[in-house]
């Protein structure tokens, strides 16, 4: 992850007083982000984040990298796969407030191990 | 061998049932609504509702005819719909690769095959249409940078190989570079945008349309409705309703939510609705075709699909509670997804029959390896482990296997006479490899009707609906009872261009 990135989103960051309940977030988030809503919510609170909101931090590019498979199995690559190549919605796999599965297993029975529901 | 939990599997698949069903009860009320009045939000020249084959090579046309402002909505947070997750297979007469291979292909031939398989009831003006204009389809495709595998298929219900398949074996070969080229020719794309109804003008004709911007789908936010004016017109690409578990139920009532489904979640049909109800003539709605060589063990089409579809001719489908046979594991495909549903438990539970497949002639797909490296089928060193695997009367199987092999040898099937040419020698011995079967929606045939300039004609009046096209699954009649393999990727794309042809000339 680009540190550049980082430190403009700490930048950003003001101290919000609002409740997080409900909100499991991911360890490396509580750095980042804190208690600011609206670092990820860029379309108001009640709104999904847009699709772009993850790429303030993460790129994609970056990720495909690190979640790279072998050859035989290189379409697998949740972050560059055989369907939608690099473009897939980080929330179509990721939610910070509820539990979510992959897509590929939609159809697939493919583990990804580090994948967070 | 894998441990697998078939009960938690079987309780999957009450689940999974149960969760589509629900998804379907409270679908938002979509409506159409006179024009009248309307306050556009915006102007566009060309409205494509869906981002699969069909839609995208309307795209692509409808800018290298001159169209300035042409933009496709999804309401997907992604792009393709069942086209990105199809088989890759594009059938064509007449293809670079038919000559090069000497094979003697023609329109009339390929339109005869479709014909056979229609059962008198394919609709021959538009199937012509297709056939005539596969090889400027394929040739749109080899243009976007789409890789074929460098040999022809022939599959069933075809007379000649006339199947080319993308190198990936996957529809995705096709719609990420037509993706691409669309953009690339400044269609603009947009994503998680939901198609709500009509907005129409005095003399019913479509004038534009309601869509609900930032939508997610299954999620509760709601999004926003904006009224979008189309100067040109609408092209409806928004593919089946196999997702649409009320709808098909209502056309056959065996395809409940215990029946799976192979295709993409969007595949819900409301687009199909609207244009009944602005006045569309629906056609074959109830010829939904549902695949007997699915597996419960995974999703979608999944890769046991076409690992059973290549091993059912020398295998045997087995019913786990009594440890025999149960159909002609090469009956047509309705028969043998309603034997296999048939496949219960002593509460009546479903209880997915088993495919037994000798190894040493399985391992020929290249699916087995996959089959068996992702838990979604299983190897077995003997009769006696695969039975207590998957609590099969041991005697029972012994005495069928013994039998069945009599068949081979003999080239008689005397319990389903199944037609054991291809069978030809391939006993059932142990190595097995093993998979389960459950049968899963696939196609619908019905839809709404279209002419060969795909227009959508109107059921009082017989004449198009002025602004309106449509193009792809979401159509009717054209392949009639049954569509033959590879015949969609042709349809839609072409019917598709054909759309944006018309419209440019309108
Ligand atoms: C697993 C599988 C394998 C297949 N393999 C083959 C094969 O190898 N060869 C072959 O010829 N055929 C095959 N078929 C059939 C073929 O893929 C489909 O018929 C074809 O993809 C349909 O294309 P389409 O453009 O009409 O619709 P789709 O590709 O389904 O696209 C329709 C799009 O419209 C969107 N949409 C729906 N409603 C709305 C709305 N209200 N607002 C906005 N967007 C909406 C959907 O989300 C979807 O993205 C296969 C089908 C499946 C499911």
């Amino acid at each position: 992850m680009n540190t550049l990135k980082i430190m403009l989103a700490l930048g950003l960051l003001c101290l919000s007083s609002a409740s997080v309940q409900a909100v499991e977030i991911r360890d490396h988030h509580k750095e980042v982000i804190g208690k600011d809503c609206k670092a990820c919510h860029d379309q108001g609170i009640k709104q999904f984040p847009s699709d772009q909101a993850c790429q303030q931090c993460h790129d994609v590019d970056e990720l495909a990298e690190t979640t790279a498979r072998s050859e035989e199995d290189k379409w697998q690559n949740p972050h560059n796969n055989l369907h939608y190549g690099k473009e897939l919605p980080c929330q179509e796999c990721h939610g910070e407030h509820k539990a979510k599965k992959p897509i590929c297993s939609d159809c697939h029975t493919f583990k990804y191990d580090k994948h967070k529901e | 061998m894998s441990n697998v939990d078939l009960l938690g599997r079987r309780k999957f698949i009450a689940g999974l049932g149960v969760a589509a069903g629900a998804a379907m009860v409270a679908p938002a009320m979509a409506v159409s609504e006179k024009a009248d009045g309307v306050k556009w939000d915006k102007e566009i020249e060309i409205v494509i509702i869906g981002s699969g084959f069909a839609g995208l090579a309307a795209g692509i046309e409808a800018t290298k005819l001159g169209a300035k402002d042409v933009h496709i909505f999804e309401k997907m947070s992604y792009f393709g719909g069942n086209s990105a997750i199809n088989g890759g297979l594009f059938a064509a007469p007449g293809t670079p690769m038919q000559s090069k291979e000497g094979v003697n292909d023609s329109v009339d031939r390929m339109v005869a095959d479709q014909l056979a398989a229609g059962c008198g009831i394919a609709d021959e003006a538009l199937l012509r249409h297709v056939a005539e204009h596969a090889m400027e389809a394929l040739q749109m495709t080899f243009d976007a940078g789409s890789e074929y595998h460098p040999y022809l298929q022939q599959l069933g219900g075809h007379s000649v190989a006339r199947t080319y398949q993308t190198t990936v074996s996957c529809g995705a070969g096709i719609t990420q570079p037509l993706l691409h080229k669309c953009r690339e020719l400044g269609v603009h794309t947009h994503n998680r945008s939901k198609f709500e109804g009509f907005l129409v003008g005095e003399k019913g004709e479509v004038l534009g349309v309601k869509m609900r911007d930032n939508y997610h789908f299954g999620e509760d936010q709601p999004g926003k409705v904006i009224n979008i004016r189309a100067k040109r017109g609408v092209i409806m690409a928004t593919g089946g309703f196999a997702q649409n578990v009320n709808l098909r139920m209502a056309q056959d009532p065996t395809l409940t939510s215990e029946v799976g489904c192979t295709n993409a979640p969007g595949a819900t049909g409301e687009g199909m609705y609207e244009m009944f109800r602005l006045g569309a003539v629906p056609v074959h709605l109830a010829h939904i075709q549902s695949g007997p060589w699915a597996s419960p063990d995974e999703g979608g089409f999944g890769y046991v699909s076409n690992y059973s579809i290549y091993n059912f001719p020398h295998s045997i489908a087995i019913n786990r509670l009594t440890g025999q046979r149960f159909m002609d594991e090469i009956a047509d495909r309705k028969t043998r997804a309603d034997a296999e549903l048939a496949c219960r438990d002593e509460q009546g539970n479903a209880l997915p029959p088993i495919l037994i497949t000798s190894y040493k002639d399985s391992k020929k797909h290249p699916n087995t390896k996959k089959v068996i490296k992702y838990n979604v089928g299983w190897k077995f060193d003997s009769v006696e482990e695969l039975a207590s695997h998957f609590n099969v009367p041991l005697k029972a199987l012994k005495t069928q296997i013994e039998e069945y092999n009599q068949y081979v040898k003999s080239g008689e099937d005397k319990q389903f006479g199944k037609n054991m040419t291809k069978a030809a020698g391939k006993y059932i011995e142990a190595p097995f490899t093993v998979v389960r079967l459950w049968p899963k929606v696939h196609y619908c045939q019905g839809g709404v009707q279209i002419n060969t300039k795909a227009e959508v004609k109107d059921s009082f009046t017989g004449v198009a609906i002025p602004g309106l096209y449509a193009a792809g699954e979401v159509c009717g009649g054209i392949h009639g009872v049954s569509r033959l393999g590879s015949c969609s990727i042709p349809e839609c794309m072409v019917m598709g261009m054909t759309a944006a042809r018309s419209m440019m000339k309108a």
